[in-house]
């Protein structure tokens, strides 16, 4: 591994572990809420159950996502000195603001946690509603300074160096808004369906069933409604990319020339090297119609670009297929569930395709992530600062990504084991209670 | 405008040293032994750090974000010249903030895994503190050559030496005096309170060692500390000031007045980083090439103008709210009876 692949397989490796806790972190705190809400409205003590196993729950996973969030906001620096001597000044306004919201959701949380008879009641509701309103307003900003580096905004390019930096429209880039909504509804989207499974699991277990059926409910109502509403936001997203960079589009699609009446390969495995796609299955005219609203259209191919300014066509394409599949998948899940829901019970064989499903949201989220950072490359800064430009001089960078990720395995492992003691305590604290 | 930002970075650094520096202290106290005292000892520092250590960390986060939002040039170069010190330092903010966390989280509250936490922890609270003191004392050296790609001169002579190391050594021993003198008025369990007293009073001894031997380590380096607080009778006056307080405090510990010890602590803290600040200002990082000074290396106008609006009107918010989070847990906490979980 030279020190440019080992730096970009750290960054995408933290990446990727931060954003499983990052996503858990801006959700759960609203499922906690919910059920603190329906306790404090009834008085029914399983929800009061319900809230402090999912606390604990949170805490622990909380802390890692906030070593693993301190771990990136350094390795930008790390790894990629020549990008943020350029990038600080203009988008280090989403991250200062992040930081603020940060703040305040480290106060909330450590009010929300230890501050049990501490509060009157309401308000201490309402710091764990303020928990899950910083993460996820944080996640709308970084979101936005990783929207700027897709299309770049804010300031004029002269001579390899910025001018005239204009630190709001650079937030406000053109595509903050399709990937914040998409963002954040795959935050609602992965953790909903993976809670909503494991508690799926632990009802069909037959141990304390009533807490698992009301978190099932809570889950799903959350991971349901954003299933529906994620393949139009996704949709949204392609507009955007087809606007904004062609090149990454085309990669997507497999699409190497420019036509009008562009098909969209369903499946399919795109070979570089005789610039086709293999067997996909091809929609004539779909793919203009999708990009453009035109099933005329052109839409521009692989081959208007330079041959070094594709981006590696096979991983980004494979890992949309997975992305979509799981969308329409996990929307035909919500379907079903706003349909079963109507019924007294959930029928049994509901549960199982729900704990089939618990992983997928969250492989999808890892899967868009790369359609969205791999695409990207080249570039950094897409059409004007290359990766390779900007990697840290220090040489070894393999020691530096193998530090991490004994370090994160270790520390993936370790919570893995937490939390199956957490649950197995409580069962057994429930077991006896009954 | 870049003084308000010096003043936060300055104001941030501060508050992590006292704040933050308490918390990384009482890892460092938990590894010293402690007889039967060490479960109680334990739920204390359980009680008094967990609902603030997040919030302690986030202020090393502000530093940053104002640093490479404001000041690029001086965090590029830092990143690159102090690339291993800052990898050592995130390994021990990552095992620190999670073994802590597990430790108390942990469902099943068994003997040897609670060990073994409560080792990760101390040993990454030490290892963190004297790699943020390696990285200080490597600002101002000298040493930061960013021209060299030679692995030596470029990588580990900056931060390579007597001097760091002692510098290193001096945190550990300000953050676990920090923390004694914190600990002892979050108790009401009197053998304990009396176990924090004497490490109070210990570390604060080893602390004026240890500072003698900063002082002496420093005449190795290209710009010996006695010369250069001697030069000035401001920085002088800073410096004689701090070591005075050394005297009150071994005085106010006996007398057993937790808050003002603390404030009379946190006092000689400051003054320790306005002697740093003065005897370097203004600049941030000293290189081979010269120095880096924060008027010169700053950012555009309008990336400081948004800066700062965020971190005024961020502060409006965070203030306020942390100041509650203090008083919900401190008002009662000295008295509430020992043992009791905060969060049953
Ligand atoms: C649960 C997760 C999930 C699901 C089911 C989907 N996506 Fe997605 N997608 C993401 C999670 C995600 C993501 C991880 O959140 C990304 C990465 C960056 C971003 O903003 O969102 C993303 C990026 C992303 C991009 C690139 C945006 C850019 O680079 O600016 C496109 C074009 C789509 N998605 C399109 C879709 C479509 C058409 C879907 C159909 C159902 C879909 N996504 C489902
Ligand atoms: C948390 C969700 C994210 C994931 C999973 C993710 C994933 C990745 C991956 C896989 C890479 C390596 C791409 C390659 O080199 O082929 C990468 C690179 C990078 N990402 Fe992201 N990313 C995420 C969000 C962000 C955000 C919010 C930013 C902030 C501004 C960001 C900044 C970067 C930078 C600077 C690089 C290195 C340069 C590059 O390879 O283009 N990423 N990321
Ligand atoms: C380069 C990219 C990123 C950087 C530098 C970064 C930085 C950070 C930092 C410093 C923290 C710790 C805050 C604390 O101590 O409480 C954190 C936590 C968090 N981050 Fe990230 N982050 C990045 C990417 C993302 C992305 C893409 C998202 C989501 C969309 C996200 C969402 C969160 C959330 C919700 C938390 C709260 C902690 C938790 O819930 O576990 N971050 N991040």
């Amino acid at each position: 591994m030279d020190d440019l692949v080992a730096a970009r397989a750290t960054m995408g490796f933290s990446l990727g572990f931060h954003i499983v806790f990052a996503a858990i972190g801006m959700t759960m705190p609203f499922l906690m809420s919910a059920a603190h809400y329906v306790y404090l409205k009834t008085q029914d003590t399983v929800y009061l159950d319900l809230t402090k196993m999912w606390m604990k729950g949170v805490a622990i996973l909380f802390a890692v996502g906030a070593v693993s969030g301190t771990v990136l906001s350094f390795e930008l620096g790390l790894l990629w000195p020549g990008f943020m001597q350029h990038a600080g000044p203009i988008i280090g306004m989403p991250f200062s603001w992040e930081g603020t919201a940060f703040f305040i959701e480290a106060i909330a949380i450590g009010l929300f946690l230890y501050g049990w008879k501490r509060m009157p009641r309401w308000l201490h509701w309402a710091t764990g509603l303020v928990v899950g309103i910083s993460g996820f307003v944080s996640g709308i900003f970084v979101v936005a300074a990783n929207g700027w580096m897709n299309s770049p905004a804010g300031f004029d390019w002269v001579n390899g160096s910025p001018r005239n930096i204009d630190p709001v429209a650079a937030m406000f880039n053109r595509a903050w808004l399709h990937q914040s909504i998409h963002m954040q509804l795959a935050a609602l989207q992965a953790v909903g369906c993976a809670v909503g499974g494991i508690h799926a699991w632990l009802y069909l277990r037959g141990r304390a069933p009533a807490v698992h059926l009301k978190a099932f409910r809570i889950a799903m109502m959350f991971g349901a409604t954003a299933s529906l509403v994620q393949p139009f936001a996704g949709h949204f997203a392609g507009e955007r990319v087809a606007k904004l960079q062609p090149a990454k589009l085309a990669a997507i699609e497999g699409h190497f020339s420019t036509s009008s009446r562009a098909p969209l390969t369903i499946g399919g495995l795109p070979d570089v090297e005789t610039r086709t796609m293999k067997y996909g299955l091809p929609v004539p005219g779909l793919l203009s119609l999708l990009a453009h609203r035109d099933m005329n259209a052109e839409v521009i191919g692989l081959d208007k670009f330079p041959r070094e300014d594709w981006p590696p066509v096979l991983v980004v394409h494979v890992a949309f297929q997975i992305m979509v599949a799981i969308g329409s998948v996990l929307a035909l899940l919500a379907v079903v569930f706003f349909w079963v829901r109507r019924k007294a019970e959930f029928p049994r064989w509901f549960f199982w395709i729900v704990i089939a499903c618990a992983p997928l949201g969250t492989l999808a989220m890892e899967a868009g992530w790369i359609v969205t950072e791999v695409g990207r490359q080249p570039w950094i800064i897409y059409g004007l600062v290359r990766t390779r430009d900007t990697v840290t001089p220090v040489p070894g960078m393999v020691y530096h990504f193998y530090l991490f990720l004994a370090l994160y395995l270790g520390l993936a492992a370790t919570t893995a084991w937490l939390l199956r003691r957490q649950i197995m305590v409580v069962q057994l604290k429930w077991e006896g209670v009954r | 405008m870049i003084d308000v930002l010096v003043f936060f970075i300055g104001a941030s650094l501060l508050l992590y040293v006292v704040l933050g520096g308490s918390d990384f202290g009482a890892g460092i106290i938990e590894l010293l032994p402690a007889g039967r005292l060490r479960d109680a000892q334990k739920q204390v520092i359980n009680r008094a750090m967990g609902p603030v250590w997040e919030a302690n960390h986030m202020w090393l986060i502000l530093i940053v974000v104002i640093l490479f939002m404001g000041f690029p040039t001086i965090f590029t170069t830092l990143m690159v010249a102090l690339h291993i010190p800052m990898l050592a330092l995130l390994v021990g903010i990552v095992v620190r903030g999670t073994a802590f966390t597990f430790r108390h989280y942990d469902a099943v509250q068994k003997i040897p895994s609670q060990r073994v936490y409560t080792l990760l922890f101390g040993v990454s609270s030490l290892w963190t503190a004297f790699w943020l003191g390696i990285i200080a004392a490597s600002l101002n050296r000298g040493t930061i050559d960013p021209t060299s790609r030679d692995v030596w001169t470029a990588y580990i002579a900056p931060w390579w030496g007597a001097y760091p190391v002692t510098v290193g050594v001096f945190v550990a021993c300000i953050y676990a005096f920090l923390a004694s003198i914190y600990l002892v008025g979050e108790t009401d369990n009197g053998e304990l309170q009396r176990r924090f007293i004497r490490l109070g009073a210990w570390f604060n001894v080893l602390v004026f060692l240890v500072g003698a031997l900063v002082f002496l380590a420093s005449l190795g380096e290209r710009r010996p500390l006695p010369a250069a607080f001697l030069q000035d009778p401001k920085k002088l006056a800073v410096i004689v000031l701090a070591t005075v307080l050394f005297v009150a405090l071994w005085v106010l510990i006996s007398q057993r007045r937790p808050m003002l010890t603390r404030i009379v602590a946190a006092g000689q803290a400051a003054l320790i980083l306005l002697g740093w600040y003065l005897l370097y200002a203004p600049n941030a990082v000293l290189t081979t090439q010269g120095p880096l000074s924060f008027y010169v290396e700053a950012a555009p106008a309008a990336t400081l103008r948004q800066l700062v609006i965020a971190l005024v009107v961020g502060s409006i918010f965070i203030f306020p709210s942390l100041i509650f989070l203090l008083r919900v847990f401190k008002s009662e906490d000295a008295h509430a009876p020992a043992g009791e979980s905060a969060d049953e």
